[in-house]
């Protein structure tokens, strides 16, 4: 609780500032001055898996919504781990917590418009919430605490009891079954964004996005080719209500387009033809953009872990020995060649910068006779495999390496690679044949450990669709510890040290076979003010802050 | 006695005098000489069993010499070059480039993966690739050819559409249409079922994909076949449509099959590394020369050896068919201007 009040008074105090800036022009972190409007154009390696707030679940997904679509809490802008500090969105103020931490109380911002011109109503984020179970969506499990949300997902009521929304006074009451930990980051997820109620409740929305309340709104969407950003004439509505740490944007229009070759895109940000890439360059570029481009070139942190997922549920990955010996063979020194240096070596499951972050190393090696030794010891039933991952290049060489590694294990393999944007929904669908391993990767949604353990790891996670819990991993002692450690609060003694005994209790499980944490990239064309780009630790790119040259 | 005739390089001297005697030689014969004395196309079919051969030898070189397969990765290995240890690949990524080294002949790829050996393979899945499907190729288009052109009427009329159909679809775009429906999921059709990852799933799409570019000319072929007297003999004798199609039109047809078949192999060829290199063709980590080019892609600036050395050998091949398959046409029609077209 300690912590929560400190992110109000920083809140506040950034809320202060960002208003000071707003008021000058200004908007973004940075004072570098720029020109307003125009427009310019991005690129990245894989489409969306959704552009509708309710349903994506990717990296690339939501540092394109992050500026479309605002929930009741939002982070906040700028760079670094600031950008993990939850601030008010839609809400005037950050909620008020009842003493036994299971009623949340928010209010909604008065006058605020969708782009449509539709007024945003406290209902509208009770019904975005239950979008979220009738779509199956992966951000669902984020709200089962809430008082009602199992009895509507399975449709025994017509409503989430827990939520009550007053329109005419924009107050809204979120009860939850038990205290959470991270239920005020998860307010801030973009699956919480609320919608109008003439959004379809069960029906994807990525051809048509529901109009938005951020500074931006999505004009066209020609999935799995490009989508466009045009500025939210309503925004307006959102900054009069006194929404001061969402910034406005400064471009007039935004097209990001997907480009299957990071070379090209790379190159054509050179020559200035392209304007922003999602990915980092090539590897093969990477020396050459380094030296020649620092002034719009530069290394970024992100908190995120790359991880090959095992099936629990089935033979050969239900004997731990087998997932031990994977961990065995695996080199993270071999795979930070395939990113080209990026890659930060590990073989556990949160990333450095992540609260409970407490390195060790279980599986020293590579060592293949010892994994050798661990697969003759569990003589598997079946050693006929599916190696799964998608066709992102730098994705393709790391599946072409697990696989040798399984092959030289004695493995039979055949390596599966389908699409980047339906990668993540097709291992997520549970019907999905021969889900057996293959390639992941997890970019903190919020600032918690939790993050990393509840979608991912825990039993009560895994979802016929939208699954993330990709290894099936349902270890009931782990799934109550998971659930009493999101009763705590981060801030309470020990609780760091027990997020990080449970990292380790998961990889003597072998769950995954984790193996690096990835660095990424700023690189922008001449024409755009580089010193104002912004880079969240949540949503990588910030598209509010990209401005063109004055 | 008058000294014997000149002849044509390459041929035996004509008998003359008493000593003449008309020998008989066969159609085949006298195409073999008109062959041999085109000298480039010779040089050409020659380099193209060298490839062949080349490509033959793959297993030797990679478990005597190289001492690694096609897919296996060295990603943290050094080699000793010089007295000096270097890295397959360098720590932040960068490959290792051609030298005098038994292992990495021709430099390793993102993967350390040795080039030279997965040349070698990939060359094997190419050409095999590239023959398999100019054979059903083959096959298809000749059972189109000749029902369509012998029986003429409704049948001819529905064949001739339907390869119409198919040809208003430029190659390369149906080939991947084929190929990205069919990688997920394979081909099921009865009981006939080929894995997604299968070499057979671009062997048929390939396959396919060119029949009517040979089954049209072929048919116009057997139109005019089917006129002569030969035929009309044959129809004469109480012969039934198959029996004349293939013991009095195929054989007739022979020569310009075999001039298709040779020009498509390098068509095929072609078209797999594009299908490949756009991800429709051959799955990875399988070499084939398209999937290598595809891997090379993202290392033009610093390992440009990638993608070129599979360029060169696709170059190569496919210009010693081309320069083959014309000496071939040359030789068994010299008034033949069969071409593939598309």
């Amino acid at each position: 609780m300690r912590k929560l009040r400190k992110v109000a008074v920083l809140s506040l105090a950034s809320a202060v500032a960002a208003m000071v800036l707003v008021a000058c022009g200004g908007g973004s972190s940075s004072s570098s001055s720029g020109t307003e409007g125009g427009e310019i154009n991005g690129t990245l390696t894989s489409f969306p898996d959704y552009l509708d707030p309710q349903l994506s679940y990717t990296l690339e997904g939501w540092e394109g919504l992050w500026n479309v679509y605002v929930p009741l809490l939002t982070y906040q802008h700028g760079n670094g781990e600031e950008t993990t500090k939850v601030v008010p969105g839609l809400a005037q103020s950050l909620p008020d917590i009842s003493p036994d931490g299971k009623t949340y109380t928010l209010t909604l911002r008065k006058g605020v418009k969708y782009s449509d011109g539709t007024p945003v109503k406290a209902s509208d984020f009770p019904y975005a919430i239950q979008r979220l179970f009738k779509l199956d969506s992966g951000g669902a499990p984020f709200f089962e605490n809430i008082v009602g949300a199992e009895d509507y997902a399975n449709s025994k009521a017509d409503s989430i009891s827990g939520i009550k929304a007053d329109d005419a006074t924009g107050k809204i009451t979120i009860q939850l079954l038990k205290p959470s930990g991270t239920f005020e980051n998860e307010l801030g997820l973009m699956f919480a964004a609320p919608v109008p109620r003439s959004t379809p409740l069960d029906k994807d929305q990525t051809n048509t996005p529901p109009p938005s309340t951020g500074p931006y709104m999505i004009t066209n969407v020609d999935a799995p080719n490009s989508y466009t950003l045009e500025r939210n004439p309503q925004f307006k509505t959102l900054q009069a209500a006194g929404a001061s740490d969402v910034p406005d944007g400064h471009v007039d229009k935004i097209t990001v387009t997907q480009n299957k070759n990071q070379s090209a895109q790379a190159t054509a940000i050179e020559q200035n033809q392209n304007d922003f890439m999602v990915d980092p360059p090539p590897a093969d570029l990477l020396p050459q953009i380094e030296s020649q481009y620092s002034d719009r070139f530069r290394f970024q942190d992100s908190i995120n872990t790359y991880y090959f997922w095992m099936n629990m549920t089935k033979p050969p990955f239900n004997d731990v020995r087998v997932r031990q010996a994977v961990n065995y063979a695996i080199d993270p020194a071999a795979l930070n060649r395939v990113f080209g240096g990026r890659l930060h070596p590990t073989q556990q499951i949160l990333p450095p910068g992540m609260p409970g972050y407490q390195e060790y190393k279980l599986y020293p090696g590579p060592d293949l006779n010892k994994a050798k030794a661990l697969l003759a010891q569990a003589h598997p039933s079946d050693m006929d495999i599916t190696v799964w991952t998608d066709d992102e290049p730098d994705r393709k060489r790391i599946g072409a390496y697990y696989q040798d590694v399984l092959n030289q294990l004695g493995f039979h393999t055949t390596l599966k690679i389908i699409g980047g944007d339906v990668y993540f929904t097709t291992i997520g669908n549970l019907k999905t044949p021969d889900l057996d391993t293959g390639f992941a990767d997890w970019f903190q949604d919020y600032p918690h450990p939790n993050d990393f353990f509840e979608p991912l790891l825990s039993g009560n996670s895994i979802h016929p669709t939208n699954n993330n819990n990709y290894s099936q991993t349902n270890i009931p002692e782990l799934n109550k510890e998971i659930a009493d450690l999101d009763t705590k609060q981060l801030s309470d003694p020990g609780v760091e040290d027990q997020y990080a005994a449970l990292d380790k209790k998961y990889m003597e499980q072998a769950a995954w076979a984790p193996y690096g944490n990835e660095k990424f990239t700023t690189f922008t064309s001449d024409r755009i003010n580089f010193d104002n780009v912004d880079f969240s630790l949540l949503f990588n790119l910030d598209y509010s802050s990209f401005q063109l040259k004055g | 006695m008058p000294p014997a005739e000149a002849t044509p390089a390459g041929e035996p001297p004509l008998p003359v005098g008493d000593q003449a005697e008309v020998v008989g030689r066969s159609p085949w014969y006298l195409a073999y000489l008109r062959l041999r004395r085109n000298k480039i196309a010779v040089a050409f079919g020659v380099l193209f069993v060298l490839i062949v051969l080349f490509c033959l030898a793959a297993p030797l070189w990679a478990d005597h010499v190289a001492h690694t397969g096609p897919n296996q990765n060295h990603l943290t290995e050094q080699i000793t070059i010089g007295g000096k240890k270097t890295f397959v690949v360098a720590p932040n990524g960068i490959p290792i480039g051609p030298g005098l080294h038994s292992k990495f002949l021709l430099g390793a790829d993102d993967n350390g993966r040795d080039v030279m050996v997965r040349l070698m393979y990939g060359g094997r899945t190419s050409i095999y690739i590239g023959v398999m499907a100019a054979l059903i190729t083959t096959l298809l288009a000749v059972a189109v050819g000749l029902v369509s052109g012998y029986y003429g009427g409704f049948t001819d009329a529905a064949l001739s559409r339907t390869m119409d159909l198919i040809w208003a679809f430029p190659v390369l775009l149906l080939g991947i249409a084929l190929g990205t429906a069919l990688s997920v999921g394979g081909l099921q059709i009865g009981p006939l079922s080929v894995p997604a990852d299968s070499l057979w799933i671009p062997i048929l799409i390939i396959g396919f994909v060119y029949v009517p570019y040979m089954a049209r000319p072929i048919r116009g072929e057997v139109l005019s076949l089917r006129e002569k007297e030969f035929v009309e003999a044959a129809v004469a004798q109480g012969k039934g449509p198959i029996r004349i199609m293939f013991t009095e039109l195929l054989p007739n047809l022979i020569s310009t099959i075999i001039v298709f078949f040779t020009l498509n192999i390098a068509n095929n060829m072609l078209l797999e590394a594009a299908l490949s290199f756009l991800g429709a063709g051959v799955k990875p980590p399988n070499a084939s020369w398209g999937t290598m080019i595809a891997d090379g892609e993202d290392r033009l600036v610093t390992a440009p050896h990638l993608t070129i050395v599979p360029g060169v050998m696709i170059v190569l091949t496919v210009l010693a068919l081309n320069v083959f398959g014309d000496g071939l046409r040359d030789a068994l029609n010299p008034r033949a201007k069969i071409r593939m077209e598309h």
